[in-house]
């Protein structure tokens, strides 16, 4: 077993994760970890890991840590994100410590084991396909996080704004969220998640959100990485999708030193529709991973993938966006497509498409591209008396619009320009 | 209100202009005639302010002073126009939001007010309409799968819109039939004023009646080897240009 793994179940065995009063939970948590330490962490010789060198995050010594709810002050948020008129709940260094009266139920995982959905959510074999070792840790630690449920036929009419705020405890510690969004038949909900440090903290988040989307219904998501630039994150969606349901997810992802970011909806009725969205906007060092795992499982549904880059100085960018396609799952429409604009000659970026359809009524695309900003379209813009930062702007802003033309959600569309234009300004090269 | 004075410049190591000399003045019509590789569109370039082009020696003055350090924004907010030869596209920029940001870049260089939305629409509306143009057009990006004719009758929109004062020309008229050249040459006559000056550039002499110009110049090797008026063009249109080039 490697190092990190090894510390990683040592840890585990310490805080006696294998034990709990509802016997599946411990049976659960055994079974992941086991597997965390057979899979070790991933190698650039993995497939799905060939553009990302883990060794320096894995030579990393990071204590377990459960956040502290009495530490807790609320942290400052930019206007953009605490202007939302939205239902606001808060986790600190991982740990839930919001209590409100909303329309919708939460709680801390940890006290609501007994909610039937909850081992259902995690139990379900929709797929079984590739263990992944960051989904088994965050498994094998499940204890804190969010279980949110909407209920049958409940329309949440603001979204629901989660805020991540991480503080100097964080610093070094390995930090588990498991979240798990419930979202019955019928219902539907706008989720906005915000994750935000107040130092340049080295911390190692793993989170994982499993996503349920009953029969019918629509769930729009936005998540905002915009934590420490020193920080790893490790962030896996894996959703669920039922009959004739919406999801709809964007990630911007602008914080932390390297992310790796794991999308995998599963259309799992007849008739739904995912989009799945993104931006990652790099900076500096950084090293942004996104992997889309996109799974058809039935019949007529549709699904979207469209990621942009946009990358400065010497970060990079990685995309892996595969589709399977079942043999039930005919008349499927898939597309994806990855653009990217390499606003440095440092920057650099890799992309990869994965199909695997094995339906023969389908229609699936891909296309990606590389580029630059247009110097003609500057100078066309400029010609006409706009001056040059205006001009980027436009530009920039026409190559991210993209990503949100298939969000109905005017609140996540303002959030969403807000987010970039405040990145934007304090770009290098409009600086 | 234009002085070019033994300009020289290259693109890439390659000179191009070699000692040209042009004075224009408020009120007139110029027109620059030559063959290919003259020089004539690196002339425009230079005016417009595009980057990669080096003047190497010689100075542009634009009234009074050198725009040479000038951006090509600062240009623009100035008065100084170029329509393009090949207007670029820009998708996801509308062409509705493009002229109203420029517009109003330049009125606020200008110091005038800049425009309520009604009063935009009121005006971009008009000007459409004069140049033969579909209302929506506002909303498709800036000259995306736009055909030849409608890129030309964009820029010439553009610039009665943002109403500049000294406008060049570059080969506007080509790839043109006669019907859009009529309706181009309009649009450029109904800006024509005592207080303003434009720049013709153009390969063919047809355009030249409808657009009638004050003098006519050829470019030949980056100079000027000959001025007249508007018979010069109907020479050239017999002769060619081989009698000129030595």
């Amino acid at each position: 077993m490697d190092k990190f793994a090894a510390r990683l179940v040592k840890s585990f065995n310490d805080k006696d994760l294998g034990t709990h009063d509802l016997d599946w939970v411990g049976k659960y948590r055994s079974d992941a970890i086991n597997l965390v330490g057979n899979l070790g962490i991933p190698k650039l010789s993995d497939e799905d890991w060939r553009f990302t060198n883990l060794k320096d995050f894995a030579s990393k010594d990071f204590s377990t840590f459960s956040g502290n709810e009495a530490t807790f002050k609320k942290p400052k948020l930019p206007d953009h994100i605490s202007s939302i008129d939205g239902f606001f709940i808060y986790t600190h260094n991982g740990i839930l410590v919001s209590d409100s009266d909303y329309p919708f139920s939460f709680s801390k995982i940890k006290d609501s084991f007994d909610t039937p959905e909850i081992k259902e959510t995690l139990y379900s074999q929709v797929s079984d396909k590739n263990k992944d070792f960051f989904y088994e840790l965050s498994s094998a630690f499940i204890e804190d996080g969010i279980f949110l449920k909407v209920d049958k036929d409940i329309k949440i009419d603001k979204p629901i704004v989660i805020i991540n705020s991480f503080d100097s405890e964080a610093n070094l510690k390995f930090i588990n969220s498991r979240n798990i969004f419930y979202f019955e038949d019928s219902s539907s909900a706008e989720i906005i998640e915000y994750s935000v440090s107040n130092s340049d903290n080295e911390y190692f988040w793993n989170k994982t959100t499993n996503v349920y989307v009953g029969n019918n219904s629509k769930v729009e998501h936005l998540l905002i990485e915009n934590g420490s630039k020193s920080s790893f994150i490790f962030s896996n969606l894996k959703i669920i999708q039922e009959r004739d349901s919406h999801f709809t997810t964007n990630s911007i992802l602008c914080g932390g030193s390297l992310i790796r970011n794991n999308v995998h909806p599963m259309l799992n009725g007849e008739g739904c529709y995912s989009n799945i969205l993104g931006l990652y906007l790099s900076i500096k060092e950084q090293l942004m991973d996104n992997y889309m795992f996109v799974e058809h499982l039935k019949e007529n549904c549709g699904s979207r993938q469209l990621y942009k880059g946009l990358l400065d100085d010497s970060s990079r960018g990685v995309f892996h966006g595969r589709i399977l396609v079942h043999e039930e799952a005919q008349q499927t429409n898939a597309y994806q497509t990855n653009r990217n604009l390499l606003l440095s000659d440092s920057a650099q970026v890799d992309t990869k498409p994965q199909l695997e359809i094995y339906a023969d009524d389908v229609k699936c695309s891909h296309g990606a591209t590389i580029g630059q900003i247009d110097k003609d379209a500057l100078m066309y813009l400029q010609a006409r008396g706009i001056n040059k930062k205006k001009a980027l702007a436009m530009l920039i802003r026409a190559f991210t619009d993209e990503v949100v033309e298939p969000i109905d959600s005017e609140k996540i569309l303002d959030v969403f320009h807000n987010v970039v234009n405040d990145w934007f300004s304090r770009s290098k090269i409009m600086n | 209100m234009l002085d070019i004075i033994n300009l020289h410049a290259e693109v890439e190591g390659k000179k191009i202009l070699q000692g040209l000399n042009l004075k224009i003045n408020k009120g007139e019509i110029h027109s620059i005639m030559g063959p290919n590789g003259s020089g004539k569109s690196t002339l425009a370039s230079i005016l417009a302010g595009k980057e990669d082009y080096e003047v190497t020696d010689g100075d542009i003055i634009y009234n009074g002073e050198s725009i040479l350090e000038l951006a090509p924004d600062e240009r623009a907010q100035q008065g100084i126009f170029l329509a393009f030869q090949y207007p670029i596209e820009i998708p996801g920029v509308s062409n509705g939001y493009f002229l109203k940001e420029a517009l109003n870049s330049i009125n606020e260089a200008r110091g005038k007010p800049v425009l309520k939305p009604v009063e935009f629409g009121k005006l971009i509306k008009e000007k459409i309409k004069k140049l033969k143009m579909d209302d929506s057009f506002l909303k498709r990006s800036l000259n995306e799968g736009f055909s030849g004719g409608e890129k030309k009758r964009n820029e010439i929109l553009q610039m009665a819109i943002l109403d500049p004062i000294f406008s060049v020309l570059d080969e506007t008229d080509s790839g043109l039939d006669i019907d859009a050249l009529q309706i181009v040459a309009d649009g450029v006559n109904s800006l024509r004023s005592p207080e303003k000056a434009f720049l013709v550039i153009t390969h063919y002499q047809r355009l030249l009646d409808y657009i009638v110009p004050d003098f006519v110049h050829v470019l030949v090797n980056g100079k000027i080897v000959k001025s007249g008026d508007k018979g010069l063009a109907l020479e050239l249109e017999s002769k060619g240009y081989s009698w000129l080039e030595g």
